[in-house]
Formats: structure tokens, sequence, C-alpha cells
């Protein structure tokens, strides 16, 4: 493996030895991925950034435990899935409920002309709520996060084939309920 | 292809995975089957539904926060040196709280040892007490040994009361017993800084009739320098029956203390 001075395990595995201004690096690098990451999976701006906080805060503390065996965004998506599952698991009462999280999503406000944008966007949050979790993950993860099916793989403890199937019965699932709610 | 494998591929087929002899097959597929060409069409939109969901660009704070983390574990990375290890707060409010936890200590242990000081003086001062009640019991004793023994306790007496000093005056002047009286001398001569054993003593001089302690006190009196001691010396040597060791002895001292 050609080792990149500034590819991503490179630059991680410089911050395990003590250089922690090279996560300077990788926040910039990957800090909007994981905002996006976050934000579909909570829909909440301001706790995707708690949580992007949270996950660059858990890759310092815990930076030894990086061993540059694996890809660094492999290692990166697993730590923002145990915050995920931390701030779901605080946040179970609070956040449950569809009406509450979506309500979240539109603004009542906005002008007419955006008003059916608005609908449409919150239409497919629902879809994507309505769906079980590990579907909505393995969709935000391979629609949006432009991972590999191998890096899923990796980053899901499964098989390529496995994440393959995942994603195709999952968008399948989000196809039933977005064609559902139109109509409604 | 049928149609199991053709939805298989449709969403590599949206992402532009396939190869091109899979492409070419697929396309075969969906020309001569309208179910499939539908199905895709509806994945398409959800896909297209999906990337319209728009995710707002995290706030400045994001970054600020980070980089505000960083720099707190860059601190904590970093060997402290010494001295400013010791300006920091914690260390001080550490420092004075040990301070304080020592200074309540020794204060507690002081207040312990002075405590059990106080004991130990009061003990001593029963010690004291009973060893003087022994010591004039044992001088009314009628065994001589054991009214030396007696005696020997005063020199363990760093201070003699009253009562003690009657007994030993009274045994040196009474006790039957030639070495009793000597062995009396002896301990209060020790205790010759005290006027009233010197007193004592120069007033014994009348009532010693065993040349030894005759001897013995006239040599007391010399060592005392005890010059009011003089007159009963004389008297002594106006005695009948004087021995003649004693009369020389007495004279010397006489000479001795003039």
């Amino acid at each position: 493996m050609p080792l990149n001075p500034l590819s991503d395990n490179t630059l991680m595995i410089a911050v395990r030895s003590g250089n922690l201004d090279q996560m300077g690096l990788l926040f910039e690098r990957y800090n909007r991925p994981l905002f996006g990451f976050c934000y579909r999976m909570t829909g909440h701006a301001p706790t995707s950034e708690d949580l992007v906080q949270s996950v660059f805060y858990r890759m310092l503390k815990y930076r030894h435990t990086f061993t540059g065996d694996g890809e660094f965004r492999t290692w990166m998506y697993h730590v923002a899935r145990n915050v995920l599952a931390d701030h779901h698991q605080q946040n179970r009462q609070r956040y449950d409920s569809v009406d509450d999280w979506a309500s979240r999503i539109g603004g009542g406000t906005e002008a007419d002309e955006a008003l059916h944008r608005t609908q449409e966007r919150e239409m497919v949050h629902e879809a994507l709520l309505k769906l079980k979790p590990d579907q909505r993950e393995i969709l935000i993860l391979s629609r949006f996060q432009e991972l590999k099916y191998e890096e899923i793989a990796r980053i899901l403890h499964t098989t390529e084939g496995a994440v393959k199937v995942k994603v195709h019965r999952a968008m399948n699932e989000l196809k039933k309920v977005l064609l559902e709610a139109h109509e409604l | 292809m049928n149609c199991d494998a053709a939805s298989e591929r449709m969403l590599d087929w949206i992402d532009d995975r396939l190869t091109e002899s899979e492409r070419a097959s697929m396309l075969a597929h969906l020309n001569g089957c309208p179910a499939c060409r539908s199905e895709l069409r509806d994945l398409e939109r959800v896909q297209q539904q999906l990337g319209s969901l728009p995710v707002p660009e995290p706030s400045a704070g994001l970054r600020r926060n980070f980089y505000e983390q960083l720099e707190t574990f860059k601190e904590e990375a970093k060997p402290r040196p010494v001295r400013k290890f010791f300006q920091t707060n914690g260390f001080r409010a550490a420092a004075a709280c040990l301070l304080m936890a020592v200074g309540i200590g020794v204060g507690y242990w002081l207040s312990e040892r002075s405590a059990s000081r106080q004991q130990v003086d009061e003990l001593s001062e029963q010690v004291r007490d009973m060893r003087q009640m022994m010591m004039l019991s044992l001088l009314e004793n009628p065994s001589a040994t054991e009214r030396l023994r007696a005696v020997s306790y005063t020199r363990d007496l760093n201070e003699v009361n009253d009562k003690v000093l009657d007994a030993l005056l009274t045994t040196l002047n009474n006790d039957p017993n030639p070495n009793v009286r000597l062995v009396t001398l002896e301990a209060l001569v020790q205790l010759g800084s005290d006027p009233r054993v010197r007193q004592g003593l120069v007033k014994a001089l009348g009532y010693q009739d065993s040349p030894l302690v005759q001897v013995a006190l006239a040599d007391a009196m010399v060592r005392l320098q005890e010059k009011r001691s003089v007159k009963p010396l004389r008297r002594l040597l106006r005695r009948e029956n004087l021995n003649d060791l004693v009369k020389t002895k007495i004279e010397q001292s006489i000479k001795d203390l003039s």
C-alpha cells in the first residue's frame, strides 16, 4: 500500500502517535459527510452538530484504538454509529414519536411556493423514519455517504453480498412507503 | 435475464455500477418488460426524492468547538512541566487541604500526646505516692532488712515531703539497727540541699551513740559544710566513753568546718 502522506490512515496514525493537529485535516475532510449522516439519521441539525462533535471527541480520546489495519473511514463510521446508538438510547422517550420528529423538519412559516417542496421532504423523511432503523441506516450509508458496499460491509460487520441485498430491500421498502403516502 | 435478476440490478443501474455486458442484458430485459420498467421508474423517483433531502450546512460553531476540543486534548497530551503543575489551582487546593489535614492531625496528635503525658504524670504520681506509703510502712517493719530496703527507696524519690523526711530523721535517731541508721544517714545526705535535712542532721548529732554513725555524721557535716554542727560536735566530744577513733574524727571535722 503506497504511503500517501495525506491519506486518512497516515493522518490518523500520526494523531495516534501524538500529532493531534492532524485530526484537524481529518475534521475538514469528514465533518460534512458525518454531519450529513447524523442529520439524516436524526433530522435535527443542532443535535447532529453535537453528535459530530462527539464522534471527533471519541476519535481523539480513543485514538489508541485505531490499529491502521482497516480504513480510517470504516473506523470513523463505527465510532459514529456508536455515538448515534448512545444518543438514541438517551433520547428514546423524547424522539421516538414520528410526529415529533417530522414537526421539527418542516417550517410552518415557509413561503407558499416552498410549501410543496417542504411537504415532499417531510414525506420522504417520514418514509425514512417508518423504515426499521437498520434499513434506514443502510440506505443512508449507501445512498448518501458515498461508501462502497465493501466498506459498508466492514462497518456493519457483514458481507458485501448481504449489504447489497439489504440495500435493495430497504430501497423497495422505502418505495412502498412513499407510494402508500402518495396514494393517501 | 429474468425479472428477479433485473430487480436486483436496478440500483446498480441507477448508480452506474454495472459492467458493459450486464448493462446490455439489463437494457434488453427492460425493453421487453413493462413491469420492470415501471419498477425502475419508481425506484429512480425514490432515489430522486432521497437526493432532494437537503442537508443544511453545519454551523460555524461546529468547527470552532472542534478546534477548542482539539486544544484541550493537546493540553492534556502535553507532558506538563512540574512548575506549572504546582501553579495549578487544583494543586493549590490540594496542598491547602493537605496542610489543613496535617494541621488537624498534628493538633490531634499533640492533644493526644499531652493527654497521655498527663496520664503518665498521674500514674507516676500515684506510683510515687504508693512508694512513699510503702516506704513509710516498711520503716516500721521489725525486720532490719526490710527497713534497709525502705530507706533505699528514698533514693528514687526526687522530692521528699515532710512525712518522709520526718520518718527518715526518726529512723536515723531511733532505729535500733546501726546499719539502718547508716543507710538512712546516707539517704539524708543525698537530700542535703534541703535545709530541714541539714537541721535534722545537726540535731541528730546529739542522739547518736553508735561510733559508726557518729563518724559518718561527722563526715556528712564536713561534706555538707554545715557550720551549725560545730557546737553539737563539740558537745559530742565532751561525752564520756567516746571512742578514741570517733574523738579524733570529730576533732578533725571541727577543724575542717571552722
